[in-house]
């Protein structure tokens, strides 16, 4: 049994607004695969705002500057969407791998973003292409990246009045991109370890690189000083081997040694041998 | 309290529901379908699948509100026609069927990817219904079910 509240069906992002600005404790609902099962186990909201419907959540729009996502698109969707193959394709390798098919009918990329569990597959894809978040009020409106919106493990700095209302990403055209991942079975499992990957070559050298890595570290990152590493440098052994270590010595850094580390740092080395060597 | 109004196995429904009330609640407890059912009520074995506009959705995560103006289909709608559909004959001849809880949701899965996928190979079937747990027979009888059925649809278009 659910915990009692109160529920409205959204017809406009308007509507949302309005609800959200008026209503005691709130919260956003669109998929539910996350927010009912923590309703179900005690969680309570005066007042669930479906948006699921909301026809401006829905869209996906694709211009010269980049592709803007409606927060409300399913994993499915996006999984086998053309322009999210072509422009991100990591992104809809990763939405295809969440959860079991249901899970991915249902879910959505907003939900996805804004429960911030640190082995999310879509956030490390939308790390690699700058996503910046579109979060409304009644009375204001911001963009903020999405690196700065999550904070903590399943926290983020979404305002309890805020609607995210779009998700804006660059496009990656001419990179070989892609998602890895590790998790205990092929299907419908959490993943233990994921990464994004984004990579450009020119003449034997690394044009450019972009790399996200998930399920590691509280919050899914970028090793920036890696990609800075790597961006230009001649494609060797040496230089992979030295991003690597890199990779790996930051990630201790942020989260000190944890005993999964002993298969995921030897797993995540043999990823990225692959990725970088191509 | 709402109204919501549905095509619920072809047929229109209306029925009223709690605000907090799931769509697996709601087909239970006020429309008698006792085929959906609750395993893990937190979307991990699939027993409570129903199709919504022909895709698969666990219904013990589905508030009841968001079936207003769907189309609903549960296991039910197979054998509408008074027949049991190829699909449920060959569950019946590969012995896909053991305590038969799984089954329903089993089924409403196969359904959906045949109506998408005439002729699904091996992997297609195993993720098709990859959101559902079967804990007696081992799947292999169900995967070969499924391909079985897929052939004698084809033969029936």
């Amino acid at each position: 049994m659910l915990p009692k509240f109160a529920s409205v069906i959204a017809k406009t992002r308007e509507e949302a607004l309005s609800w959200l600005s008026s209503l005691e404790n709130p919260r956003i609902i669109a998929g539910g695969t996350d927010l009912m099962v923590k309703m179900r186990a005690g969680k309570q909201y005066n007042h669930v705002i479906d948006v699921a419907g909301v026809p401006e959540l829905l869209t996906l729009t694709e211009t010269d500057e980049g592709l803007s996502l409606g927060p409300a698109i399913t994993h499915a969707r996006l999984s086998i969407s053309e322009p999210i193959i072509r422009n991100a394709r990591s992104l809809a390798l990763a939405c295809g791998l969440v959860g079991s098919p249901q899970i991915r009918n249902m879910g959505t990329i907003g939900g996805n973003l804004a429960n911030a569990s640190p082995a999310a597959d879509s956030i490390p894809p939308l790390l690699i292409h700058d996503a910046v978040l579109v979060l409304e009020s009644r009375e204001a409106r911001r963009r903020v990246p999405l690196e700065e919106v999550i904070v903590a493990p399943y926290v983020t700095s979404i305002d309890r009045k805020e609607l995210l209302s779009s998700i804006e990403i660059n496009p990656l055209r001419g990179y070989r991109e892609g998602y890895r991942r590790v998790a205990k079975r092929a299907t419908w499992a959490i993943s233990r370890l994921g990464v994004a990957f984004a990579i450009r070559e020119d003449k034997g050298r690394f044009a450019d690189v972009k790399l996200a890595i998930g399920s590691c570290t509280p919050m899914p990152f970028r090793p920036k000083k890696v990609e800075d590493l790597l961006r230009g440098a001649e494609k060797s052994e040496v230089i992979i081997t030295e991003a690597i270590r890199m990779a790996l010595e930051e990630i201790k850094l942020i989260s000190g040694i944890r005993p999964s580390y002993a298969y995921k740092l030897p797993v995540l080395q043999g990823i990225l041998e692959e990725v970088l060597r191509g | 309290m709402k109204t919501i109004s549905f095509v619920l196995n072809g047929k229109k429904t209306s029925i009223e529901v709690d605000d907090n009330e799931t769509l697996l609640g709601a087909l239970r407890e006020r429309l008698g379908i006792t085929s959906v059912k609750e395993g893990c009520g937190i979307g991990e074995c699939g027993t409570c699948t129903v199709l919504v506009d022909d895709e698969p959705h666990y219904s013990c995560l589905t508030l009841a509100s968001k079936a207003n103006g769907r189309d609903i289909k549960t296991v039910e709608y197979l054998s509408s026609s008074g027949a049991l559909h190829p699909l449920q004959e060959a569950f019946i001849k590969s012995g896909a069927v053991q305590c038969g809880y799984c089954t329903p949701g089993m089924l409403l899965c196969a359904y959906s990817l045949l109506l998408k996928n005439a002729d699904p190979d091996a992997r297609d079937i195993k993720e098709a219904i990859s959101g559902n747990l079967c804990r007696c027979t081992g799947y292999i009888q169900i995967e070969e079910a499924i391909k079985n059925a897929a052939e004698i649809c084809k033969c029936d278009r």
